[in-house]
């Protein structure tokens, strides 16, 4: 399959592409047959129908069991008249569609009615469609369009869609489009008298549909585009009230995790092409393959892409032919002509054949959506449907496409439409620039995507790397999913509304109140605001070097692959919280962990706490919540109830009224809601910080683990050894039982951790990670110091690197970090700049921190009065032929060193009785004066 | 008439040039700011590095007051943001007005606010606001964009708890942020201020901002100081300006000026505050710079104020003040008004001066000593005492108030002998 090596930094060694023989059979192309369709609205129409009796169908079928050869003759009739391609699949459909279905769908029409001819549809039902229908075209009258025009529009892109199908489909389509122009007709009718009900309801739309969104999208086509998915996201809102009302009337949606729909498998998260609108392309039939762009062969031969114009060739097309893929980025002849400036055309295809598009080339050429899915469910009327995220080309943007961006580049958008299964045309990947540059033959439907663009504000954002809070809520929804318990489902998607309604607050600003961006109320209201308009370059062009690579890894906050070093208390620990959890009692459990701060401490817990949560989801743990408090995080200490209620809960509330509750749970045992019976974590970080005079805190939050039924387990983390001590010994004794040491950390530990993250970067020297982790070993033991060492050494190694590259262009400097270095990062590090600032002040401050040593070395004493040493001063002057300068000049020249600290003195207006100490020691200063230049004299003094 | 006009005019611009560029710090630290050596590199190299390479620092600038280290880092920053228009935010904080915890991190959610057009609260408690700060941090890592936080006068923020420094200084080692936290502060000892864990996460890197050598001194008055030969300003005149300007830089007498100068004041800003004097003493009529100028700055630059005050004392005051000092030398430490009286009162029974004044004369003399602050209370205790009853000090020397004595016109030479006995 063909692959793509994308630039620079997401380089992948190129593979063959393969032959159309490894092509999945999922990824054939079930819908082609079917009529023009786009997410919108009158193609639903027709395609709901279809869908409609597809279902009907194997719900017949199912239920007529006895007949199993006839139904599947029936399937067959239906498959012939539909075009071969389907008929292997819609085969298959039925059976695994069976267990997901529900009772609702027995109303729907009889088989005989299906099996008589496609065109005729129950009156209800179209009655139905035609009232949702009308609903949502309000929509676009809401946008200044009437109805009719839009509908005649549709009109001729159908006439003209249908005009190149293919003969077998034919008279299918002609009738379904016949009926069709029929359904609008009526509709249209329908229309005028539901407009007038309708104009509150437009009005809303109005408020909703125009934000102050800050620009007018661009060019007339993407116009277009955006507004038509403007509607259907209107559409969304509102055929989802309507559902929720018909809920009541005691019918529900059934929403799944997967559903397998013509053959293909579609789960929630899976990336999907959509059909947007048909009559751009003439070529209905999907290539499987990409063709050679100089043979128009779909061959088996071994095919290469040009990373410049994603062109597929064959080895033994090319002039001169290769014999195997090379390594690296690979750019076709005609690209690299073009970039010469040549006037280059490819090879045209031969006569009476039509290059083929491929899916890939369609969707970067915008006659193709591609969505995410986010959620999947079965309409009342039995049509699937799905929630889906729109992903964009670059050109779609406001900015357009910019030249750094990749060719298979997309933007996920934060625009949701509602879209009925019928539309997809078949699954593609849309993947994390890590996976993208893994990806070596997926297939050609693959894509990268990095970043998410915002619709509104035409700003650009990273994608977080973990969505790990969506993750869950799915993870929490999954398992209601999978049992499809209908009278489950009702609260589910009550949820599942309220969701909607905030995500679609969060998208539109309203126009009539904002709330503040960093009160409690408004949540980081309009914070998605925050994005860059373009993606900067320096992002992707730059191809980083070996320092800057090694300065990345070395970052605090760049999470480690392995944590090394600390096994043994990790192990300690895990035995700990599996030990609390898994004991059926549960009975709460408190250590306590203390180190010198960089040890690790933190991080060994969080990591623990990942194992297990991954254990959690292999099913080998029960559940437990995890609650993570920082003590120096907190406002005031009692705050901690407020955090540790919220976080168990959701509920926010005032401290007091959190204690209660919180005593209630874990005290008396009550139960509340449905998690409460789940062993609890509590990792409170920086206890030492929650300590109050009367230490309340503490012993509240260390008395719950101890009653009988809490299933509370504290995890508390400080710095000092003897905390448990400090405290009163009713604290103590429920604290200090077990505990957890990290000692700071030997050379060969630290060399170590340096080590592990800089394996296979090639960018230190080995005696230099070792010089600075001995140095950091030596003071401290603080993993974060040696780091930063090593960090602050790469930047001066880069630094003089760049610079020296910038004056002189040869390079013989090498990009490597030397001893020097990082003993110029210790220095910075460790070393008080003082006795530099000493060397280089004014005369008259070098006299007076001479004067002052002289005089406290006379005097024996810590400190000096202002008087004392302006007479030693003054001595001092005269006698080696400097004027003495005055009092009140030599009061201001002490006072500025008191502001550098260099001495310690009281304010000035004490003047004679100013009271002066030296801040270092007697011998730095010697040290700094004792070869100054200007006065040589001064060092007979030191 | 015309003529005088004319000339005047050339040189009214030069001043006001001049003026207009000692008070531009662009204009001062750009030329120091070519090397690789310098701190203005130094530091673009970090920010910068920072932007490109979305990683997290922490800068302390450190320096002496004066040296130029806001200046530099404004200097950087402009530059910065010009190169990086989009992906740079700044907030800027001042320890003398946001120590307090709360208050800092409310101003901090303020500029946030400002700077991405939100909607701000005020009445937001700490929490919202630090869980605010953390969500935008994160929101502008993922958008590229750096914040970048400076906190002048950092050793007022290295106070209490220091819970803006931990949270600020966590985040940024924990989330998927891009921030650089920079320090200005004139205490060399401020790392030392840090709490262990605040300190540890600090990165450490320092800048330390000298003053200038004597060679860059030298280069720097030149630059600031000759005029431009290709702006509206005559030629000649130009020409001439700068001319006589190069003789005054290397004549002897002007570099021991300077260097009397520098003796005490040593920084770039306290020099250019000195230039700025002595172009204002610039004579319009001649047009050009003069030594005279400089010395007339220096001279200013160097007056002994406590002197001056003494000059301007009564006779009565000078005698109390003799007093006082007479008290000191016989060992008694701790006085009042009325022991320095009955010091007035022995001095005048065995000298028979003619300056005796009645007590209360004698306490408004005592008074204005105080509001001079030649002498002083010697605690704050007391204050509902009256003043005669309070102890006070000698705020000044006894070497000084002989000086002082001697400079006095008027001062009987009684006193001379007084304060040598």
């Amino acid at each position: 399959m063909p692959t793509e090596t994308p630039r620079k930094q997401f380089q992948s060694p190129k593979k063959p592409k393969q032959s159309p023989n490894n092509v999945k059979s999922q990824s054939s192309t079930p819908s082609i047959h079917l009529s023009p369709q786009t997410p919108q609205l009158p193609l639903r129409r027709s395609s709901r129908r279809s869908l409609q009796l597809f279902t009907s169908k194997t719900v017949d079928e199912m239920l007529d069991l006895s007949t199993p050869r006839k139904a599947l003759e029936a399937l067959d009739g239906i498959g012939k008249c539909s075009g071969n391609n389907r008929k292997g699949s819609s085969v298959r459909t039925p059976r695994t569609l069976k267990c997901k279905f529900n009772e609702e769908d027995r109303e729907i029409p009889e088989m005989g009615k299906v099996g008589e001819g496609n065109g005729e549809v129950s009156p209800e039902a179209l009655e139905s469609k035609k009232r949702k229908n009308g609903l949502s075209e309000e929509g676009s009258v809401k946008m200044g369009k009437s109805p009719k025009c839009k509908l005649n529009e549709d009109l001729g892109k159908l006439g003209e869609g249908n005009g190149d199908v293919v003969s077998p489909e034919k008279r299918k389509k002609g009738l379904r489009n016949e009926e069709s122009v029929k359904t609008r007709k009526s509709l249209r009718c329908k229309l005028s008298e539901e407009e007038m009900e309708i104009p509150d309801l437009g009005k809303l739309g109005d408020a909703t549909f125009f934000p102050v969104s800050p620009q007018a999208l661009e060019s007339k086509k993407r116009k277009k585009g955006g507004e038509k998915r403007a509607v259907t996201r209107a559409m969304a809102t509102r055929s989802l009230k309507k559902v929720n009302k018909e809920e009541k009337k005691g019918r529900k949606r059934v929403y799944y995790k997967k559903v397998v729909y013509d053959g293909g498998e579609f789960e929630v998260g899976d990336d999907v092409y959509v059909k947007r609108r048909e009559d751009a392309s003439s070529d209905d039939e999907v290539p499987e393959m990409e063709e050679c762009r100089v043979c128009f062969k779909v061959g088996k031969g071994v095919m290469i892409e040009c990373d410049d114009c994603l062109g597929g060739f064959h080895l033994k097309c090319l002039t001169p032919p290769l014999k195997e893929v090379p390594d690296g980025d690979w750019v076709c002849g005609f690209c690299q002509a073009r970039k010469l400036g040549k006037d280059v055309e490819f090879p045209k295809p031969p006569e009476g054949k039509k290059r083929v598009r491929t899916l890939r080339e369609k969707l970067l050429a915008s006659d193709l959506w591609a969505a995410r899915i986010e959620s999947l469910w079965k309409e009342v009327d039995g049509s699937y449907w799905f929630r889906g995220r729109w992903y964009i080309i670059p050109e779609e943007t406001a900015s357009g496409r910019q030249p750094h961006n990749l060719k298979r580049e997309l933007y996920r958008t934060n625009d949701f439409a509602d879209i009925e299964m019928e539309s997809i045309i078949r699954q593609c990947d849309v993947m994390s620039p890590k996976e993208y540059a893994k990806a070596n033959d997926q297939g050609d439907d693959v894509f990268l995507c990095e970043y998410e663009y915002d619709i509104q504000w035409h700003s650009f954002k990273r994608l977080a790397e973990i969505d790990n809070d969506e993750d869950g809520e799915c993870a929490n929804g999954d398992e209601d999913w999978n049992s499809c318990k209908e009278d489950d489902s009702d609260t589910d998607e009550d949820m599942e509304y309220e969701e909607e309604n905030e995500r679609n607050a969060h998208a539109r600003p309203s126009t009539t109140h904002q709330l503040a961006a960093n009160s409690r109320k408004g949540r980081f209201f309009g914070i998605q605001k925050v994005g860059t308009k373009m993606i900067p370059e320096h992002v992707r062009c730059h191809k980083q070097t070996e320092l800057e690579r090694a300065k990345a890894t070395l970052l605090l906050a760049t999470l480690p692959k392995s944590l090394p070093c600390r096994n043994k208390e990790m192990e300690e620990i895990t035995t700990f919280v599996k030990g609390a959890i898994c004991d059926d009692q549960c009975l709460g459990r408190c250590l306590y962990i203390h180190g010198v701060p960089g040890t690790g401490k933190t991080m060994s817990v969080l990591a623990v706490m990942r194992n297990i949560k991954s254990e959690v989801d292999a099913g080998s743990i029960r559940p437990y919540c995890f609650v993570e408090v920082n003590g120096l995080k907190l406002a005031a200490p009692e705050n901690i109830y407020t955090v540790i209620y919220e976080a168990l809960t959701g509920h926010r509330v005032s401290w007091k009224k959190a204690l209660q509750l919180l005593n209630e749970r874990f005290s008396d045992g009550k139960k509340i809601a449905k998690g409460d019976d789940r062993p609890c974590i509590l990792l409170i970080d920086e206890l030492d910080l929650l300590v109050t005079r009367n230490q309340s805190v503490l012993y509240n939050i260390l008395d719950w683990p101890t009653k009988p039924h809490s299933k509370l387990i504290v995890i508390g983390i400080a710095n000092t050894m003897d905390l448990p001590e400090k405290l009163l010994p009713r604290i103590s004794s429920r604290m200090g039982i077990q505990r957890l040491c990290f000692g700071p950390y030997n050379y060969q530990q630290l060399q170590e951790i340096i080590s592990s993250r800089l394996k296979g970067i090639d960018a230190f020297e080995k005696q230099a990670v070792e010089f600075a982790s001995r140095k950091v070993a030596a003071i401290s033991g603080d993993a974060r110091r040696a780091l930063e060492i090593c960090r602050r050494a790469a930047e001066i190694a880069d630094y003089n690197m760049k610079n020296q590259i910038s004056s002189v262009n040869s390079s013989t400097v090498k990009d490597v970090v030397t001893m020097a270095d990082v003993d110029a990062a210790i220095q910075e590090m460790f070393q008080a700049p003082h006795v530099q600032v000493m060397k280089s002040c004014s005369k008259l401050s070098k006299i007076f921190l001479t004067a002052m040593v002289y005089e406290l070395y006379k005097t024996g004493m810590g400190e000096t009065t202002f008087e004392k040493l302006a007479m030693t001063c003054s001595c001092l002057c005269t006698s080696n032929g400097e004027a003495f300068p005055g009092w009140d000049t030599l009061l201001k020249v002490g006072c500025k060193l008191g502001e550098c600290r260099i001495i310690l003195c009281e304010a000035g207006d004490r003047h004679r009785v100013q009271k002066l100490q030296l801040n270092f020691p007697s011998d730095d200063v010697a040290f700094a004066l004792k070869d100054s230049k200007d006065l040589p004299w001064l060092a007979k003094y030191l | 008439m015309g003529r005088e006009k004319e000339k005047e005019k050339p040189s009214e611009k030069a001043l006001n040039l001049l003026r207009s560029r000692l008070s531009d710090p662009n204009f001062i630290f750009r030329p120091l700011s070519d090397s690789p050596d310098s701190n203005y590199s130094k530091l673009k190299f970090i920010i910068s590095t920072s932007v490109t390479e979305a990683c997290n620092n922490s800068i302390l600038l450190l320096g002496p007051r004066g040296s130029g280290k806001v200046a530099v880092l404004e200097l950087v920053l402009s530059d910065l943001l010009q190169q990086y228009p989009e992906a740079i935010s700044v907030i800027r904080l001042n320890g003398l007005l946001h120590s307090d915890d709360n208050c800092a991190l409310k101003e901090i959610a303020r500029q946030l606010c400002m700077e991405h057009q939100l909607l701000f609260s005020k009445v937001a408690s700490f929490d919202d606001n630090s869980q605010f700060m953390i969500a935008m941090l994160r929101e502008c890592g993922l958008a590229h964009k750096t914040i970048i936080f400076v906190l002048d006068e950092f050793d007022f923020f290295a106070q209490g708890k220091q819970r803006l420094l931990y949270s600020l200084l966590d985040a940024m080692q924990s989330v998927n942020s891009q921030a650089v936290v920079i320090g200005v502060s004139c205490r060399l000892d401020v790392d030392q201020l840090l709490e262990k864990r605040v300190r540890s996460r600090f990165s450490h890197r320092k800048l330390l901002f000298l003053s200038p050598s004597k060679e860059d001194t030298e280069r720097f008055m030149e630059h600031i100081l000759s005029l431009p030969m290709d702006s509206s300003l005559p030629h000649n005149y130009a020409a001439e300006f700068n001319g006589r300007l190069k003789k005054i830089l290397s004549d002897e007498r002007f570099k021991e000026l300077i260097d009397t100068y520098l003796s005490f004041n040593f920084t770039i800003g306290h020099l250019v505050r000195f230039l700025f004097q002595a172009v204002s003493y610039m004579d319009l009529n001649a047009g050009f710079l003069s030594l005279g100028n400089f010395k007339t700055a220096l001279s200013s630059n160097q007056r002994q104020l406590k002197l001056e005050s003494i000059r301007d004392c009564s006779v009565l005051e000078l005698y109390m003040m003799v007093c006082m000092k007479r008290l000191e030398v016989k060992e008694q430490t701790s006085y009042n008004f009325y022991s320095v009286m009955t010091e007035y009162k022995s001095i005048h029974d065995s000298f028979q001066t003619s300056d005796y004044y009645a007590a209360n004369v004698c306490l408004r003399a005592f008074e204005h000593l105080l509001q001079c602050q030649l002498i002083s209370f010697i605690d704050n205790k007391g204050h509902n005492q009256s003043v005669e009853f309070r102890p006070v000090k000698l705020l000044i020397s006894s070497a000084e108030l002989h000086l002082g004595l001697k400079s006095y016109q008027q001062c009987p030479a009684i006193l001379l002998k007084l304060m040598d006995r």
